[in-house]
């Protein structure tokens, strides 16, 4: 498959006066064209640091520990800034986890995407410009003479729109939503969600999601990631990764949300709190919370490996499911431990 | 939008007269009249003096005498001036007005576009050394003591080294039989000065609104900026006037640069801390992200928000350039307005101080007017409609 974003063992922390924060710890993934990936977890696991990394915009008191970033097999960050200010937008765009401020106030909204557009197609007119803002109002939603308007007399989810629409502005490679549809109400968000995932398959182009919502992501890609306190626990293909979880992480965090569609189930939350990355416990950072933990997951950090094509997991106890998902969690209601019967 | 306008006229207009009346007040309030300044002269008798005083109308009660001045004043009749009798006081102030306006107009607008420039570039670039360097250098001026620090540049510039013109706004010599007043040459450098503004806004604004920045219209831009330009000088050298206009530039040079150097801090303070909040907003980042240039998001994403509060410092120190300051004048030999109204006050001139300041303050009144004005344009978010912006 044609690789077009990998991480590869990408550690990146923060200097705080406290001391560092181990934000994104080897974080290995990869990415193919066309190909949707999702990135669940809490908040403050490390999620939009993961984005930010991408996109090379971390703030001043990041240090890049270890790892690359590469976009086109090219190391984002052995990139002279010009050439990552041409990648930016052309090659990887996003949508902010706070589409309503990311719109310039006393900017028209056409303008803004006007200005994207022609920085980075310098051969194309302010014209033909403005009439692909328009053809892409219309791809999103918006109605075209809203074009002249300040993001002030947009509403929220027109706001979130217009945002979409820059972000497609100039037919990227990758785009990246990081919590693209949080601040909307759940009708839209899935409208919205929808609307997205249709135009990625129509112009086939790759696509992060970042949410903290797990059926956000299940609804919209193609391959799971799982980041738990910087790193990441578990990835593989949406099927298996929602239907077989193999971490306890994965299956804590499943529990956490209702289906709408599945079987009714009460909501189980994860004991304890996530760690504090300034110093993150020894062995497997998941262990303090974990029901399966063995005095192995207190000393050894647990290795990457495949447990099915495609899917990995980072876990010594990984969880076994041999029925459907919603028989193991009635199981579970029933008081029975998760996936107990198979493993030791 | 209508009604806002009118009613903050209204306010206006009652702002005035309240205004008016706590000058005029506080100015009677002054022990003594100008008559007293005779009280010392052996040949002017008491019957006199007091002659004099019922000329003056000095006789009356404070309160006649506040109507009176009022009812002319909203006549347009700012009456005779005591200590330069028998010269309208319009006629003084009017002599006066161009020459201050000329140089703290000059002044303000050089200092408030080094300091917004200076405080974009120190609120980008925080904790680098051009943010300390500059912030020191600018303190140190804006703290130091204004006379001397005049004197110190008279006497390096002017004294040492010869460079600048000592003193007075003109050089006599070469005024003596010229076909100019100079009046009339500084009322052309304020309406030429102007135009030429005016002109270059329009060039820039031609040229360069659009989006996309060419290297041809940018070209294009400064090509037609140097031919105004051109086309205003070789205009005043035909008519004559530039060696006039030079004569008074040069002797500018000095206050200018002292008013600058002690005001540019407090815009960049102003634009530094207005920034630091801007470049944290989500829509920065986001320009960033779009892989704009560096310079475009600092100017049209951070600095264009973070200005507006630097827009109202910019107007009221325009509106104090009416005014004038006494210090830069009487350390600069300036005839100016200032110095007229110190004089007057300290004559009892009653129609002249009250006059100068009434002045003032109808200007002062009106930048207020025009700074709300200009937030509507500069912010969209602002509405006079009656009713605020809706938001979300």
């Amino acid at each position: 498959m044609d690789t077009l974003l990998k991480l590869d063992d990408f550690t990146m922390h923060y200097r705080t006066k406290a001391g560092w924060v181990q934000a994104v710890d080897g974080v290995t993934l990869s990415l193919a064209r066309g190909q949707a990936l999702g990135l669940v977890g809490e908040s403050g696991c490390g999620k939009t640091s993961v984005a930010m990394s991408i996109m090379k915009l971390l703030p001043y008191n990041s240090k890049v520990v270890r790892g690359r970033i590469l976009f086109e097999d090219r190391d984002i960050y052995s990139m002279s800034d010009e050439e990552v200010r041409r990648m930016r937008w052309k090659g990887i765009a996003m949508i902010f986890q706070a589409a309503m401020n990311s719109l310039n106030p006393v900017y028209r909204v056409g303008n803004q995407i006007v200005e994207a557009i022609v920085t980075h197609e310098p051969e194309t007119s302010e014209r033909e410009a403005r009439e692909r803002v328009a053809s892409l109002f219309e791809l999103v939603g918006i109605p075209k003479e809203r074009v002249d308007h300040y993001p002030h007399e947009y509403s929220g989810g027109m706001k979130q729109r217009a945002v979409i629409a820059m972000a497609l502005a100039c037919n990227p490679k990758l785009v990246i939503a990081d919590e693209p549809t949080t601040a909307l109400d759940v009708i839209v968000q899935d409208k919205i969600l929808r609307e997205i995932d249709q135009i990625r398959r129509k112009i086939n182009m790759s696509m992060i999601y970042i949410s903290h919502d797990v059926s956000v992501i299940a609804e919209v890609s193609d391959v799971v990631a799982v980041m738990y306190a910087g790193k990441l626990v578990e990835m593989g293909p949406a099927d298996n990764v929602f239907k077989k979880p193999r971490h306890p992480y994965t299956c804590g965090l499943m529990m956490a949300y209702p289906s709408i569609l599945g079987d009714k189930h009460e909501l189980a939350t994860i004991p304890g709190e996530p760690p504090n990355l300034l110093d993150p416990p020894a062995g497997c950072r998941f262990h303090p919370r974990c029901d399966r933990a063995s005095v192995e997951c207190r000393e050894a950090d647990p290795v990457w490996r495949a447990v099915a094509e495609g899917h990995y997991t980072a876990c010594h106890n990984p969880v076994e499911i041999t029925g459907t998902w919603s028989e193991a969690v009635k199981a579970l209601n029933g008081g029975e431990r998760l996936g107990a019967s198979s493993n030791a | 939008m209508r009604r806002y306008l009118l009613n903050r006229l209204g306010q206006v207009v009652l702002t005035l007269i309240i205004y008016i009346t706590l000058v005029y007040f506080l100015l009677q309030a002054m022990p003594g009249d100008i008559t007293q300044m005779y009280l010392a002269n052996p040949r002017i008798p008491q019957a006199a003096r007091e002659e004099l005083q019922k000329q003056l109308g000095l006789d009356q009660g404070v309160v006649m005498q506040y109507l009176n001045y009022l009812k002319n004043f909203f006549s347009g009749e700012l009456g005779v001036s005591f200590s330069h009798y028998p010269r309208p006081v319009w006629d003084i102030l009017m002599e006066r007005l161009p020459r201050t306006f000329v140089l703290f107009l000059t002044a303000h607008v050089l200092s408030f576009y080094l300091g917004y420039l200076l405080g974009r570039i120190i609120a980008w670039r925080r904790g680098k050394v051009v943010d300390y360097a500059a912030t020191v250098v600018g303190i140190t001026f804006w703290t130091a003591f204004y006379p001397l620090l005049s004197l110190v540049l008279i006497w390096v510039f002017a004294y040492t080294l010869k460079l600048l013109p000592l003193n007075q706004f003109i050089e006599p010599r070469l005024w003596q039989g010229a076909p100019f007043p100079t009046n009339t040459v500084f009322g052309y450098m304020v309406y030429g000065g102007g135009a030429v503004a005016v002109g270059l806004f329009l060039v820039f604004y031609a040229f360069l609104r659009g989006l996309k920045r060419s290297r041809r219209n940018t070209a294009r831009a400064w090509l037609s900026a140097f031919a105004i330009i051109a086309v205003a000088l070789a205009v005043a050298w035909r008519t004559g006037l530039l060696v006039y206009i030079w004569d008074i530039a040069s002797h500018m040079i000095l206050p200018v640069c002292t008013l600058t150097l002690i005001s540019f801090a407090g815009t960049m303070l102003l634009m530094r801390d207005s920034m630091l909040e801007t470049v944290q907003e989500d829509y920065v980042m986001a320009a960033r992200a779009k892989g704009l240039p560096d310079t475009i998001v600092r100017d049209r994403y951070a600095a264009r928000t973070a200005m507006l509060p630097t827009v109202t410092s910019l107007v009221l120190s325009l509106a104090s350039s009416m005014s004038g300051g006494l210090v830069t004048e009487t350390m600069f030999s300036w005839p100016g307005l200032g110095q007229i109204l110190f004089h007057s006050a300290l004559a009892n001139d009653y129609p002249l101080a009250t006059g100068a300041l009434a002045f003032t303050g109808v200007f002062l009144l009106i930048a207020h007017f025009v700074a709300d004005i200009l937030y509507a344009v500069l912010d969209p978010r602002i509405t006079y409609a009656g009713q605020p912006a809706v938001e979300g």
